[in-house]
């Protein structure tokens, strides 16, 4: 009888791994499908030529260099000569410090100037007619991750959900038949505490804000509830700690997109937001308490909340902006000052992993903003800070170095936990030991820095490693909508957004498995720390922004 | 947004980085989880539960040293072979690392790479292992050693095909049985974890002899017609160096049968530091020896910082020289091979090619530790020491090369007894070291467990001289 049952309980452990990366492989399926057809917006009738030139972003830059995304072969234009974007009230062209001036009608134009169908507009010396979109008719070459879409309909959103209340369903029975006799139901009492914010989250989104997709909530749902139940093996408390801060997450995620629906408006709190941040931390340093080494909890009443995660979606708020703003103000000082301040402010915290993550992410913002030969600069720059909190931590570090790769070595002392981690991986193997049947987790911080091993260990290695590829494979979707979002303001912040996730991903796992010397920092979504799971919310907030269905189509 | 397309490739970078060291974790993951896996603190292996669905251990006769029967781990029947193996074959804990038991826990349990140790009891399958020992010889062996009540050693193994055929350690409790080691016994129980065979250096004494007479033999060419003058006592270097009697005029055979001090502590300062440290080194004094992977002990020989005097000790294996039994077993096992020395194991090569009669040797040849005209002349000489000394009906017929040593170690401290030595016979190739702590003469109280042990190491080996 005992065997048969055995049977079931491997026969489920298999099954969950293909399970996970069905979710997963759908999640990303749902994302490529029910898009609108790649076609331009409005068409640039040339007066002269009788050439059509097609528009088919949101923003457009319009020059002589051949990076622009309306090339105009004219010596009179500036390489980069005015940004042609698009906003709710219409078209607006905007001169970016061209040489000849841009002109509507005739009349030079001054800031951003309305255009409106059948308007001219002459640069240098050609001219366009300002035409509707259908009238250019050849054919478009589209982004590798739209084509080839197959015909068949998305599976529908609450499909999908079915099938990850399921899987989560499916965790929650491991977890029952592994108990130390204490409290064998629990599991089941999450269970439906979890699906129920799940179901609520849906419901709220599909019916009240009327949005068509939930793929990508859907995905961090999944990965949501699979953190919270792996608490329930641990303590139990935290997981419902971490169910609520899933739900004040949420609601962020809401917000935000709500705030940063106009990118012109919102744009006006650049500004406030920063002093928000940089108090936010300077408020950690002066209340803060040191836990683990670092200076990054401060406490309210009995709530602890960790003001750097909260910091990384102002961050990634700041760092984004339109297209012609970037063009016309290609001064970056504002925002160095304002990541140096910060990566200080952590660095002074003890705060190493995430100043290492402020810092990668403050070169890939850069990056984004400027284009090449600036950012060596930036490198340099950063580097600087880079050597400054090295210094500031060097007995720390040179104690983590020292064990680096070397683990068995100092398995008792300085790689303690990297040590178990390993063996806990290893004993797994590909399917795991079952939810709450892990010995990681008497280890401390086995549920945050190290719930990269949790995983591998209680669920096994295919999992553990589907759910980073699901977490890093963000970029590819944020890269795949960039051109079709409704400003640059949201491709940058998404681009960088699912960077930062994966930076510190990175960490997370690699820190936990002694390929780097660091640990420290958080498993997004699946680690424990209500901080950690809000700023992950928030953060993709700017990709779900950055997709334009999320405000223009409604149900 | 042409640009800010482009410019995102580089967050695509960071990202196939990570996927890259996704990648490399993996490898490191497919290559090392065995190795993992294997630790005394891995829970889920290391509790008294972990080896309820192991496999079993076997002898090299086969027969079960440890087996789990209905759930419950229980070892051989004979309490002499339990205590004698306890060190090889460990307990239920994995306080023996070096034990099989530990090392090889996961191999036991029945671990693999898919299904880590996650696979339900019941679904389990274990793994065997057999070793080269031989259950009575260690039985025999520990009843000697173990009649002294003192801490010692004795390591029989074939230095031909590098099998341990009997390793025993001393002190050693009942794995049936472990005790429990409180603050209040622990002294009684001092070092009982740990196999002395391979995890413990002791000082030589006069075994450390042989290497003194193979850099002898090497660097000083009418050292046959040397003779030495011996009253008991001599001074050198400004302080006595002393023999137990006065042994009168010896040649080099002499000296080394007798085992005269006053001629090795002056061959010693002839020779001098670099030559001695040379062979020494050579010989692998200052490295350890690896069996299965288990490093040994290291020995020790350094006289960088030593006197006149002390270089005399050195040279008969006092001052601050350190040897381990399984090194000198080794060492002994090289001069009868020409100078070349097998690694030992102790895991018998049970593979299905094996088992065939087909022997594929993937062992490369062990290190030269002496010259192979050195290795000939030392045999030659550790042969007279027995049939010209002790008399060559000692070990029941084989014809043994050996060396007893006696180490002074201070404290008023008894001194530890040493033989260490080989039988040359064609169908008995085996190489031995036994040492016994706070005894007395080597000869007196390691010899009889060295002859116990190779006498029966040898009959369950066939050997046509003791049968």
């Amino acid at each position: 009888m005992s065997v048969i049952f055995d049977i079931g309980v491997v026969a489920l452990r298999i099954l969950l791994p293909v399970y996970a990366i069905v979710i997963v492989y759908q999640c990303y399926a749902a994302m490529r499908r029910r898009r609108r057809p790649e076609k331009p917006l409005v068409t640039l009738f040339d007066i002269n030529t009788g050439r059509k030139l097609p528009v088919l972003f949101w923003e457009n830059t319009l020059g002589r260099s051949k990076s622009s995304d309306i090339v105009v072969d004219d010596p009179a234009v500036s390489r980069s000569h005015c940004v042609l974007l698009r906003r709710k009230e219409g078209w607006y062209v905007n001169d970016v410090g061209s040489k000849s001036g841009t002109f509507v009608n005739g009349k030079r134009t001054r800031g951003r100037t309305q255009l409106l169908i059948d308007d001219t507009v002459r640069i240098g010396d050609t001219e366009f007619q300002f035409r509707r979109g259908e009238e250019y008719t050849d054919k478009i070459r589209t982004n590798r991750f739209f084509s080839k879409v197959s015909q068949k309909p998305a599976m529908k959103s609450w499909k999908l959900m079915l099938l990850i209340t399921l899987f989560h369903l499916f965790m929650c029975i491991e977890a029952v038949f592994w108990n130390d006799g204490s409290n064998p139901n629990s599991p089941m009492v999450l269970f439906f505490a979890l699906a129920a914010v799940e179901w609520g989250f849906f419901a709220i989104s599909y019916f009240g804000l009327k949005r068509v997709n939930f793929e990508l909530e859907s995905l961090a749902m999944f990965l949501t509830g699979i953190g919270v139940i792996l608490l329930i093996r641990q303590v139990e408390r935290s997981a419902y700690v971490q169910l609520i801060a899933a739900v004040v997450g949420m609601v962020i995620f809401c917000i935000i997109i709500k705030f940063i629906e106009d990118p012109d408006k919102s744009a006006r709190f650049r500004i406030p937001a920063m002093i928000f941040a940089v108090g936010l931390l300077l408020m950690s340093i002066v209340f803060g308490k040191v836990t683990y080494g670092a200076a990054n909890w401060i406490y309210i009443g009995s709530i602890s909340i960790q003001p750097s995660e909260l910091v990384k979606v102002i961050y990634i708020f700041i760092g984004a902006s339109a297209l012609d703003k970037l063009q016309t103000n290609k001064n970056l000082l504002e925002f160095m000052i304002f990541s140096a301040v910060c990566v200080g402010l952590l660095a002074l915290m003890g705060d190493f992993g995430t100043a290492l993550i402020f810092f990668v992410t403050f070169l890939l913002i850069a990056f984004m903003r400027s284009g090449d030969f600036k950012t060596i600069i930036f490198a340099v720059a950063a580097a600087i800070f880079g050597v400054t909190f090295i210094l500031n931590f060097k007995s720390y570090i040179a104690d983590r170095f020292k064990a680096w790769r070397h683990v068995w070595q100092y398995a008792q002392t300085d790689a303690y936990q990297q040590a178990h981690v390993l063996i806990y991986i290893a004993s797994g193997g590909l399917f795991g030991v079952g939810i709450g049947n892990g010995f990681l987790k008497q280890i401390g911080a086995s549920e945050s820095d190290l719930v990269f091993g949790l995983v591998a260990e209680e669920m096994g290695v295919i999992i553990a490693f589907t759910l980073a590829v699901a977490v890093g494979a963000l970029v590819i979707y944020a890269r795949a909508i960039t051109t079709r979002s409704r400003s640059t303001f949201y491709s940058i912040s998404a681009c960088c957004a699912a960077g930062l996730l994966v930076v510190q991903l990175a960490l997370n796992i690699f820190g936990a498995t002694d390929i780097l010397p660091l640990t420290g920092v958080t498993f997004p979504f699946i680690s424990s720390g209500g901080s950690s799971v809000i700023s992950c919310w928030g953060l993709i907030a700017f990709i779900k922004a950055a997709d334009e269905r999320t405000y223009a189509v409604k149900r | 947004m042409k640009r800010i397309l482009r410019r995102s490739t580089m967050i695509l970078a960071v990202t196939l980085v990570f996927i890259g060291g996704l990648g490399f974790l993996a490898t490191e993951l497919v290559m090392d989880a065995e190795d993992w896996v294997d630790h005394p603190f891995n829970a889920h292996i290391s509790d008294n539960g972990g080896l309820s669905q192991a496999g079993a251990v076997f002898d090299r006769n086969g027969e079960a040293l440890a087996q789990t029967i209905d759930g419950k781990r229980v070892y051989n029947e004979s309490e002499s072979v339990r205590k004698g193996l306890l060190h090889v074959v460990g307990d239920n804990s994995v306080n023996i690392s070096t034990a099989v038991q530990s090392m090889y826990r996961s191999q036991l349990t029945g671990y693999s790479l898919i299904w880590g140790l996650n696979m339900p009891k019941s679904l389990r399958s274990s793994n065997d292992i057999t070793l080269t020992v031989d259950a009575k010889t260690c039985a025999a062996a520990y009843d000697a050693l173990s009649a002294y009540d003192k801490k010692g050693a004795c390591v029989v193994y074939n230095y031909k095909t590098g099998e341990v055929i009997c390793s025993v350690s001393t002190l050693a409790y009942d794995p049936q049985a472990p005790p429990k080691i409180t603050e209040e016994n622990e002294s009684e129980y001092d070092g009982v974890y740990l196999d002395n065979v391979l995890s413990s250096a002791y000082t030589p004494g006069s075994i450390f002899k042989i290497i003194t007479t193979a850099a002898a033999v090497e660097s000083i060419p009418d050292i046959y017609e040397r003779t030495w003058e011996c009253t008991g006592s001599k001074e050198i270097g400004g302080s006595d160096v002393t023999c137990v009697e006065a042994h009168g005029t010896v040649n080099l055979e002499q000296a080394m049968a007798h085992s005269c001090n006053i001629a090795y502590a002056e061959l010693a300062v002839e020779i001098g530091e670099e030559k001695m440290t040379e062979i020494a080194e050579k010989a692998g004094i200052n490295d350890s020896v690896d069996v299965d992977g288990v490093k040994t002990a290291k020995g020790l020989y350094d006289v960088s910082k030593a006197n006149t005097n002390q270089l005399a000790w050195s040279g008969v294996g006092q001052y601050n020289d350190k040897v381990n039994p399984m090194q000198m077993a080794v060492l002994c096992g090289a001069i009868a091979n020409g100078g070349k020395s097998k690694s030992p194991t102790l895991l018998k090569d049970t593979s299905f090619l094996k088992s065939l009669g087909i022997d594929i040797n993937m062992s490369s040849d062990g290190d030269e530790l002496f010259a192979p005209e050195t290795a000939d002349k030392l045999d030659k000489i550790m042969r007279y020491t027995i049939t010209d000394y002790y008399g060559d009906n000692l070990f029941g017929g084989l014809s043994v090369c050996a060396k007893t040593g006696t180490a002074e170690v201070g404290d008023d401290k008894e001194p530890t007894a040493w033989m260490v030595g080989y039988a040359k016979d064609e169908d008995c190739p085996l190489a031995f070291a036994c040492v016994v702590e706070e005894t007395g003469f080597g000869f007196t109280y390691a010899g009889p467990v060295a002859e116990t042990a190779m006498i029966q190491a040898a009959k369950s080996l066939g050997a046509s001289a003791v049968q």
